[in-house]
Parts: C-alpha cells; structure tokens; sequence
C-alpha cells in the first residue's frame, strides 16, 4: 500500500513557486499574449436584445473592410437570440481595429421579444417565457425529511429569515479566449483554460474531428474560478475563423464580453424558517428558493455544476426538513461552475439563520455551531480559531458595541468534498545526466500545480524541487483532469508519486544502484549509458482523501452613519490534509476568503429589467476587492498527513460572505440579509431610509 | 473606437479652430477615450491640447490661486502648497481614480469629464442624455444617481474637484468663441441641471483654460464615501471650507457631490453658517438645510442620511 | 448594427479638411497682423495625421520600437499586438483593472488609455524592462519570495505600480502602498502577500500569521 513519507524535505513545508521568475519578467506567455506565425485578431459580435428573433446577418460589407480575412456566423439561418450579449457572429482580421470597423458594419435583422430579466419577475405566470416552450420557473431539487409541520411547533425558538445572493461573475484578470490554428494537420488551440482536455475534446465535438486530430496548449493562463472548462462559443468560432482565414486567429473576449456570456453563480432568494429548542438543538428547518442561472435554468451550463441547487441545511444536521429549489429562467447567460458551486450561497443563507436563531435562543453564535456541527474537525477547528480569534473577549451582544463606528464579529462553517480523480497519469524522462522532466496534462491556472509536482519529485527522488523540470499544459502529455473541484493537487501528488516509484523501479534495474535516489542519484542515471528513459505512472490509492472542513472568523467596523463595512480581521481555520507545499497552500486560501469577501460587499451582476441589458459589464461598476479593502488575514492549517492530499480551493471562499454577514449583524443589531452588504443596505437595515430590497414575498 | 485624424495644437485658438469640425479635445484622454471605445462620441479629429504653453502652472497669487487646466490631477495631489492652502482640493485630488489616472488625468478634464450613468455609459441603450425618450434610471437601478435634479434626466456630475472648488467658490476661465469666459462653478454646470443631454455648460469647441480658487478660506476638508475604500467613485462626496476665529465660522461653504447634476449648494446653509459656532448641533442643523428638497427613488434614498452624515463630519474637519 | 466604413470617410474628409486649412492660411497671410496665427495653423495642419496609420517611433525599455499604426491604437495595443511586448497584460481596456500599468517617464499609467502616438517622446518601461543587467529588481524578487502571484495575470501591472512607487519613495507605508495599488485588481487573491512584498522592499518586513497545528 502506498504511504507519503513520515520524514519530509520539501513536502509540507514551502518551496517558491517554480513559475514565479517567469511571470514577474513578463516572460511567461499566456493564451492571449500567444503571437503564431501570421495570426490574426478576432472578436465576436453580440445580440445587442435581450430576445430577438435574428432573421438575417449579413457579412458582406464587414468582409470589404481593409484587413479582414474572414467572418462567420455562429448559425445558418434563423436563430432567436435569447439573452443579451449572446454570440451572432465573428469576425477576423490583421487588427484590432480592423475587427472593430467590421463588427459595426455587420446588418443584423432582427425583431426583439419580450423579455425578462429579473428571477422575481421570472417568477411569475404571465412573465414573458425565455423558452416556448416550457414555463420559466421549474422545479429542482425538493428534499422531505421526517415531519416539518409537526416539527415547528415543537420548537422553543423559530426564526424567518429571507436571505439573497447576487449573480456573482468570474471574471478571472485573463478574459477567456484562444489562439486557434486549423491546417490540413488539425487543430493547435492555445487556451486560457482550465481544462485542455475537455477544451480538446470540445473543439473536436465541435467541429468534427477526431481527438487526436486536436492539440490543446496551455502554459499560463490567467485565471479561471470555474468558467473556463471547455472551448466555448468562441473557441469554435476562433477556430471557423481559422480554417477560412488560413491563418492562427487569436480570439480574446473583452471584458464586456465576459461580463455577459461565459458564466456566472447562480443568484440564491432564500425563504428560510428554522427552529430549535431551548438548549439550541436544531429541530426543524424550511427551505423555499428561487434562483436564476440564467437562460439555463438551473439546466446543464459548460462546465457543468452552474445550476441553482444547493446543499441545505446545509453542514448541519436537522431531524425535520423540507427544502423546496426552483429554477427561474431568465433572459440573461447562463450559469456556470464557480469555486464551490452551490456552497456559498448555501452557507450565507443558513449560517445567518443561525446567527438570527442564536440572537433569539439569545446564545453565544458559537455555541450554536457547536451544539449542532457534527463534524469533528470543524468542531476542533472552531476552537483552535476560536481561541486565535479572541472571539471569548471580543463577542458582544448584537448592536452592543458603542457607534457610531460599530464593531462586529460573526463566523461560519465550510465542507467540501474534492478527493483525487483516478484517470490522472503521467510521465517522467529521465536522461542520462541526471536531468529529469516531468511531463502531466494538466495545466497550472496559478493554484500552484507546477510547483507541486516538482516539490513532491523532489521528495520522491531525494532531489531539490529546482532539479525538476516540469512540463504541463499540453495534450500530447499524459492524460490528466481538469482544475476543477479542488481536485488537482489530490489527482497529480499521488500520480508524481507513482511516476517517481516507477523511476527509482527502472533506475535500480538500469543501473544496479539498489537505491537511485538522493546522492545516488547522478551516478544511476550515468548508468544509463547513451540513451533516458521514459517512465509512466498513474494515479495511486491511498495517498489523497476527499472531504474538508473549514471555519473562519470575521470582525468588521460598521460605519453607521455612513454605511460603510471595513472588514478587519479574518481568521480561517482549515483542514489542509497532507501540506504539499505551505505556501501556494497560503495563497490559495488568502485567494478563496478574498473572493468570498468580494461576494459579501461588492459583487453584484446588474440587469436593467427595461431593456434587458446588463448595466456593468466592466470592472469599473462591477467592483473587486482592492488592495486598500483586504483585510488582515490569519490562516490555522490543521495539517492532517494520515488523510493524504487533499484540495482546498473551494472550501476556502464557502464560509467568507457567511461570517461577514453575521459580524455585520452582529455589530449593528439587525441583519442585512442580502449580498452585497452596500452602503445604501446598510442604511437601509438601520432604518435611516426605506428599504429599497424586496421583502419576503 | 472609430479611425479619427490627429493633431496636436499650439495654442487654445489653433485647437478651437481645429475642433470645430467635429473634433474633440485630449488632454489627459482618461474619459474621452472610454466614450470612443464605446461609440459613445466618435470624433472626426483629435486635437491634442497637451502641446498648448502655459496652461501646465499652479501659481499663488496674493489673494487667488490660478491652476491650468492642464495642471495633472496627481501635481494637486503632490503639491504641498496646496495642501496646506487648499486642503479640501487637495484631498478631493488624492481620491481621483487610481494613481495611474492621475497621473495623466488633468484639472480641466476633470471638471469637463460627461456623465457616469451606468444608463449612459451602456453603449446599447439609447437613454435621454443621449438623445433618447427615456430616462431609464428613474424607474430602474438607480442606486448612484441625484436626488435633486432640474430636468427628467438623474445623472449626477461626479468630479470630486468640482465638489471641492464649488466649496472654495472658484471660478472657470474658458475659452468660448475666441474670448475668455469666467464662470462660476454653478454656471459651469447649469446646463446638466436644466437639460438632459448636457454633461456641463461647455459648449462643442470650449476650452477650460484655467481655474481661479480664492485663497480667503484657510480651513478646507473633502470627504467621500464609496462601496468600496478605494478606486471607487463617490456614492455622496463632500467638500467644506472657511475660516474659523474663536471657534465660530465665517465665509463657510459646502458642497456635494454625485447628488445632482450639478454640484450642491445651498446659499441659505451657507448663509447661516457664518458666525456660528463651529459644533456638532451647527453642522447638523446645515446638514438638514442643504438636504431639505431631496427627491429621492426607489434605490437612492440612502444618499441623504450619507450625505448628511458627510456633511456633518467635513465641516466638523475644519476644527483643525 | 450597420455603420459605414470608417475609413471612408476619412479619405474624403482628410482632403476637404486640408483644403478648408490651406484656404484659411492663405487668406491670413495677407494680413500681417494675423500672419503668427496663420503660421500656427500650417504648423498644425502639418501635423495633422490619421486615420490611416503612420509611423511611430516608441522607447520602450530604452528600446526604440518602430511601427505603424493608426492613431486610434493604444500604446497597450501596440506593446502587445503590433509588437512582441506582451509583458503588459489586457485586463479591461478601460482604466480599471490595472493589468497593463506600464511606466511613462517614470511614472505608472495605465497602457491602455493612452494613445500610442501620444507616447512618442517619452520614456515607456514595461515589465520586460524591470531586470537590470540580468538581476530582478527588488520588488521582483520579493514577489518570488513571499508568493505574491498567483495566475500571474496582474502581476506586472502591480509591479509597474510599485516600482513608480518606490522610484518615489523608497520607504511608503502600508497606506501609501494600498494608495499606489488601488488601481490595480487581482482576482486570484494575492492581495495579502503583495502587501507583504511591498513591505519587505519598504524596510519594514511583517511576519505571516499563518499557524500549523496538527488534527
């Protein structure tokens, strides 16, 4: 049975990012910044109607602008566009403004359809239907557990709670987008992607090939959260643009572009009753939500896991439930995975109902949890974090703490599965002068994926990490899965671990050297003599686990006069299986609360219910949490090696928004329960103005 | 962006000619440039004013300072003078943008820069600013907009030195038809009050040449609160200035900004101001004054309690 | 959706436009009074340039980069699409992302919403310019040491602030930092360890907080 080892180098402790000095020169090329030998610009034109039956494009004028090679169409014939943003045609040409010039001289035909763009309107019967035929709202998933009718009355304390979450966008730095080269030979796409093996096989799918006729390359690419799983739209269109052209054609979205088509989580309206007894254990707990993901519905999206469902009552365990999901259908892109699909909207609507619960019990916030978590490592890390915290010294009864400047903290709890995907393989060449290369096709999305596998080679091998030459981000390596689910570091560490068994296995049969590791090293692979040798390895039993449990800490300064929410202080507290490496660990978690934390006060994808268009589709009005926003950050890893490796991508950003939202609470006195936490909701809680937020329905 | 024809200009006459075809002015490019990505004006020529003489200098006069327009957002903020004198500039200067912004932005781009209306930046909507029949924000997201406003449109002017120099009471020299034209800061935003496709008073081929702040207040304070702590623009901003003798005020102002398509003053706030005694009941009872008339909607209402909490806190700044 | 070829009218209205030009400094010449106005005006009809491209000459990294572009280019589309300098990252093209800050005489700007032509004459460093005689600078190198980068995407952008800020002042504080980096985005989350980098180059390191404990 395969075991890490107990004693260890560089696993569990921190090696620099191996990739680093080429991404602070500039040096590292990522998909957009990819120049092949006579490409060319493309760009893609958008419905500019939220619904409109397209009757006609016509190309001709923009193929007559100076420098354009070829457009395309992303239909023959009649298509209804249904949302807005949602791709008619494309065009390439030697420039930039070439493409520009083209896509205004483009002639659309088109009639617009009544539309809708707002799930509570969504809602209604008579609303304007997104599909024909079939209602807008549908239901998904409907759990019934034990007797919830008879339950509520039992309950000492009942809270009602409507808590909402926003359509939060990716919006990775890199935008989505490639380089396509479609010759006689097949197809080379240079992705910013997340997945160059469902990238290959989606563009093969896509335009009729055979897998093997695609060749998926991804060095460095800028980020993706989810979004950026398969070809795209504007893969295949880069790639029709291609073959007309003759020539590679990169095509980049804008940031308008992907403000509107590539995905998005699903906006959350929770309808939430949960009940307890005096000693604060749970009894009872309804679940009534709607959601949108937009055209989708809650429907299949690319990349899967971009539907409204969620987990609920989420990480706690209740003897009496009914959660009721429905789907709203609205004229906007659809959904799609983003970091812990489903999760954070899951903790933020239940971890404030039990902050809500704990006010009425009037018990300590904490003690709930603990009361009613039954899972032991958040239950150990609650403490640990707890005692971090200084949550004993710093709790105060809701509003209590004296204004205007109020202070607040609230915390929440995260589980997520993840675990190891067993397709994964990869390769090793070693070479005679002891240089040895790694080569797996997987790509490294900035989670640390590179570093990783040099770091566990290196522990593997008795090498340093720098020693190893890693490879990734191609489709002529070895198969390996897409970064998604907080998977890959469980899928590569146990596959580089069964590359590297495999080596010192041929080394030592090669070369004689019973041991081929450590100083012994150069001397076996002298023994090869002339010619390396290539080893290969798959993905080995018993060195991951799936499963993590996070906590984190919030503490926050309410302005009450003004509104204004300064996040201070976030402890987390998470479980980190087996460290591979502390510092991309760090990184990766810091990256998870950040996003979380964008999630809670400023993230929001705005629609105009008139016209149907999205009103910022920028990063100007769509606000990210800056430099001067980040709060202090203290991270606790429970190293637990006996689990193996695990993922902590997602279980990082779940509880983030939760724990914001009940420091809020918990300094004010009264909940905003709906994300972002602005000013103007702020304002409005504190009742210095009406609320502009839809109440309970 | 649509192909244009460039062209630097040696004086503010030599541009005024050339910009009067269809041209357009760039000076520090930061708003122009966005409204051409975005097909929201598409000049036939671009005439550069960074080559104009003379219009770069920030000099202190005995009772005026004269800033040119083309005097960098971040030379404000870097200018200790300044920052002594004319704090609530200074302070205003320092939460333009980003660095990078400005870096390049300039005074009277700042001062020129057209509505940032979510409505009207949105290229696909035809909204009344650009000419259309509707204002779409009134009956739909309008978090960001004003709360008084002379016409149906409900863009708010969002410069944050033209919420300071309205409360430092100066005056905008502009080159119109060849002669110079002093306007206050009311006058240069009157037309946005009173007509829904106007940004400000300027017309086509105006050119700020330079702004004239009175150096009579050696109190000043600027303060605005955003969604975000940086890099965002105002939800409500507020600049304060005047003087203050054995704790009472005289020739205080306060104005606001991203209220109205103007920036807001109110004379009789000012007006009772003066003599009083610098305290927290003052500020307050000038706070409900200047907010009195607000006219707010379904998503802005929030903007008074802000704005009165804002004004209450910058005038109680010019304690010292 | 139509519009009519750009270009076009360019063509046509370049020549009226040098036709109305000529005329007026033909007539003011004949006055003496109005001779030095006339005289700006030639100059500036001289000057007069686009829409097609011209050629332009850019220093870059001390570099001289010669092209041929349309006036519309930005200086962020010529570094990366007319020339190789993709060091300087596309984020948003509208000011508000920060991924293509690239110095301009020194000083951070965004290269995106800067004309091209408009940067002839000034000294441009990018990304690719940080190293000098094959050392990184010390930002650079304290970006590598406490995993300041993720995707990487941002990072040049943030690396140009921080040089220009440093260039400046050699000791900012935190909130000087957080000042200078306000206008550049991250979205993987780096933010804590770009503070963390920043200070260790401003001489007054902090210490991670990050505690191991064992489940």
């Amino acid at each position: 049975m395969a075991s890490w080892p107990t004693e260890t180098k560089y696993i569990s402790h921190s090696t620099l990012r191996i990739d680093a000095p080429a991404k602070v020169t500039g040096r590292a090329r990522y998909a957009s910044d990819i120049q092949a030998e006579g490409w060319l610009y493309g760009m893609i034109l958008r419905s500019k109607w939220a619904a409109a039956k397209i009757t006609a494009i016509n190309l001709e004028k923009a193929l007559k602008i100076p420098g354009i090679k070829a457009a395309v169409t992303v239909r023959d014939g009649e298509m209804t566009a249904r949302y807005y943003g949602e791709e008619l045609a494309a065009v390439a040409g030697a420039t930039k403004q070439a493409c520009l010039d083209a896509l205004r001289a483009i002639e659309v035909t088109a009639t617009p359809l009544p539309h809708v763009v707002h799930e509570t309107e969504g809602l209604k019967e008579d609303s304007p239907r997104v599909w024909a035929e079939k209602a807008n709202a549908s239901p998904g998933r409907q759990t019934d557990k034990g007797d919830v009718d008879a339950a509520f009355p039992e309950c000492d304390a009942v809270i009602e709670g409507f808590y909402t979450t926003p359509v939060q966008i990716h919006h990775p730095m890199e935008t989505h987008g490639n380089t396509v080269s479609w010759t006689d030979e097949g197809v080379t796409a240079w992705a910013s992607t997340q997945g160059i093996s469902s990238v290959r096989d989606g563009l093969a799918g896509g335009l009729q090939l055979e897998q093997s006729q695609v060749r998926v390359i991804t060095e460095y690419m800028g980020g993706g959260f989810g979004a950026k799983f398969g070809p795209g739209v504007e893969g295949l269109l880069a790639a029709r643009l291609s073959k007309a052209a003759k020539a590679p054609v990169r095509l980049m979205l804008t940031r308008f572009d992907q403000s509107l088509a590539v995905g998005n989580r699903p906006s959350s309206f929770q309808k939430i009753k949960l009940g307890a007894k005096s000693d604060g254990t749970l009894h009872a707990f309804q679940l009534e939500n709607y959601g949108t993901a937009g055209i989708g519905g809650g429907g299949s999206s690319e990349g899967g896991g971009g539907g409204v469902n969620f987990p609920a009552p989420y990480i706690y365990k209740v003897p009496n439930v009914r959660v009721r999901h429905t789907d709203v259908a609205v004229n906007a892109g659809s959904a799609r995975a983003f970091r812990a699909p489903g999760n954070p909207p899951a903790s933020f609507g239940m971890e404030s109902a039990m902050d809500d619960l704990a006010v009425k019990l009037g018990m300590d916030p904490l003690e709930l949890r603990l009361k009613n978590d039954p899972n032991k490592t958040r239950q150990h890390e609650y403490k640990v974090g707890a005692e971090r915290f200084g949550w004993k010294q710093k709790y105060q009864k809701p509003g209590a703490s004296p204004g205007p400047i109020k202070t607040g903290i609230g915390c929440a709890g995260a589980n997520w599965g993840g675990g190891g995907n067993k397709r994964t393989q990869g390769e090793a060449q070693i070479n005679p002068d002891g240089s040895i290369e790694l080569r797996m096709g997987v790509q490294d999305l900035g989670t640390g994926t590179r570093t990783v596998i040099a770091v566990v080679a290196a522990e593997m091998l008795g090498l340093a990490p720098d020693q190893i030459t890693v490879k990734v981000g191609d489709t002529r390596f070895p198969p390996g899965p897409g970064s998604g689910g907080s998977t890959t570091c469980a899928s590569v560490a146990p596959t580089v671990y069964s590359v590297c068994q495999e080596a010192l296995q041929q080394l030592q049969m090669q070369s004689g050297i019973a041991d081929a590791r450590g100083s012994n090293w150069f001397d076996a692979c002298k023994k090869l003599g002339a010619t390396p040798i290539t080893v290969h390895g798959k993905w080995e039993q018993g060195l991951s686990s799936s499963g993590a449990g996070g906590v984190q800490f919030a503490e926050v300064a309410v302005d009450t006069e003004t509104g204004l929410v300064t996040v201070k202080k976030i402890v987390g507290a998470h479980d980190c299986g087996l460290i591979v490496n502390q510092i991309t660990l760090e990184s990766q978690i810091n990256g998870g609360i950040i996003i979380g934390m964008g999630y809670a006060l400023y993230e929001e994808r705005v629609m105009d219910g008139f016209s149907g268009v999205v009103i910022n589709p920028n990063l100007e009005t769509y606000k990210l949490p800056g430099l001067a926003d980040i709060p202090e950050i203290e991270l606790i890893l429970v190293n637990m090696p006996e689990r193996g490796v695990i993922g902590i991508g997602e279980p990082a950003t779940i509880p983030t928004a939760a724990a914001i939202g009940n420091a809020v609470a918990n300094a004010i006195g009264v909940r905003v329960s709906s994300l972002p936490i602005t000013p103007a909701k702020v304002l409005a809680a504190l009742d210095q103005v009406p609320s502009p937020i839809a109440m309970i329905p | 962006m649509k192909a244009f024809q460039y062209a630097s200009a040696v004086s503010p006459r030599s541009a005024q000619e050339m910009a009067a075809d269809h041209g357009a002015y760039i000076a520090g490019g930061n708003d122009l440039l966005t409204r051409m990505k975005d097909y929201l004006d598409s000049p036939r020529l671009v005439v550069n004013i960074k080559s104009i003489p003379g219009l770069n200098t920030i000099v202190a006069g005995d009772d005026h300072w004269t800033i040119g327009a083309l005097v960098t957002v971040a030379e404000i903020e870097g200018h200790s003078q300044i920052r002594d004198a004319l704090p609530a500039l200074q302070q205003a200067a320092a939460e333009v943008g980003s660095q990078q912004i400005r870096n390049v932005a300039t005074v009277g781009g700042n001062l020129a820069q057209h509505s940032r209306c979510w409505y009207y930046r949105q290229h696909d909507t035809v909204c009344l600013k650009k000419g259309g029949d509707l204002c779409y924000a009134r009956h739909g997201e309008n978090r960001y907009h004003a709360i008084f406003t002379g016409n149906p449109c409900i863009s708010p002017v969002v410069s944050n030195l033209a919420t300071a120099l309205t409360a430092l009471d100066a005056t905008v020299v502009v080159l119109r038809d060849g002669k110079e034209t002093r306007l206050s800061m009311a006058e240069l935003y009157q037309k946005a009050w009173d007509n829904p496709l106007a940004h400000n008073s300027l017309n086509p081929t105006d050119m700020i040449l330079r702004v004239e702040v009175p150096s009579l207040r050696s109190r000043g304070a600027y303060l605005q609160v955003s969604d975000k702590h940086a890099f965002d623009w105002a939800l409500v901003s507020c600049a304060a200035t005047g003087n203050v003798s054995d704790g009472k005020l005289s020739k205080a102002r306060v104005a606001l900004g991203c209220i109205s398509p103007m920036p807001h003053q109110v004379a009789a706030a000012n007006d009772f101001l003066e003599g009083k005694p610098l305290d927290d009941s003052t500020a307050a009872r000038a706070a409900e004054m200047i907010l009195a008339d607000a006219q707010t909607l379904q998503h802005n209402g929030y903007k008074v309690p802000l704005a009165k909490a804002l004004i209450r806190r910058t005038l109680l700044r010019l304690k010292g | 959706m139509s519009d009519s070829n750009p270009e076009g009218f360019g063509v046509q209205s370049r020549r009226t436009f040098f036709k109305s030009v000529g005329t007026a400094a033909v007539t003011a010449a004949t006055a003496n009074a109005k001779s030095v106005a006339a005289e700006l005006e030639k100059a500036n009809a001289e000057k007069l340039v686009g829409p097609g491209a011209i050629s332009v000459t850019l220093k870059v990294n001390n570099q001289p980069l010669h092209l041929q572009l349309e006036p519309r280019v930005t200086l962020l589309d010529a570094l990366r699409n007319y020339s190789s300098l993709t060091g300087a990252k596309e984020g948003c093209d509208r000011a508000s992302c920060g991924a293509c800050t690239v110095l301009f005489d020194g000083k951070p700007i965004y290269g995106c919403q800067k004309l091209a032509i408009e940067a002839q004459g000034h000294d441009i460093t990018t990304v690719e310019g940080l190293e000098q005689s094959g050392e990184l600078s010390d930002i650079q190198k304290a970006f590598i040491e406490k995993d300041a980068l993720m995707c990487g995407y941002c990072t040049p952008g943030f690396l140009m602030s921080l040089t220009g800020l440093f260039e400046a002042n050699p000791h900012p504080t935190a909130d000087e930092i957080r000042h200078a980096c306000a206008g550049n985005i991250c979205r993987c989350g780096t933010q804590p360890h770009i503070m963390q980098a920043a200070l260790q180059v401003a001489g007054t390191p902090i210490a991670s907080k990050t505690e191991v404990i064992h489940g």
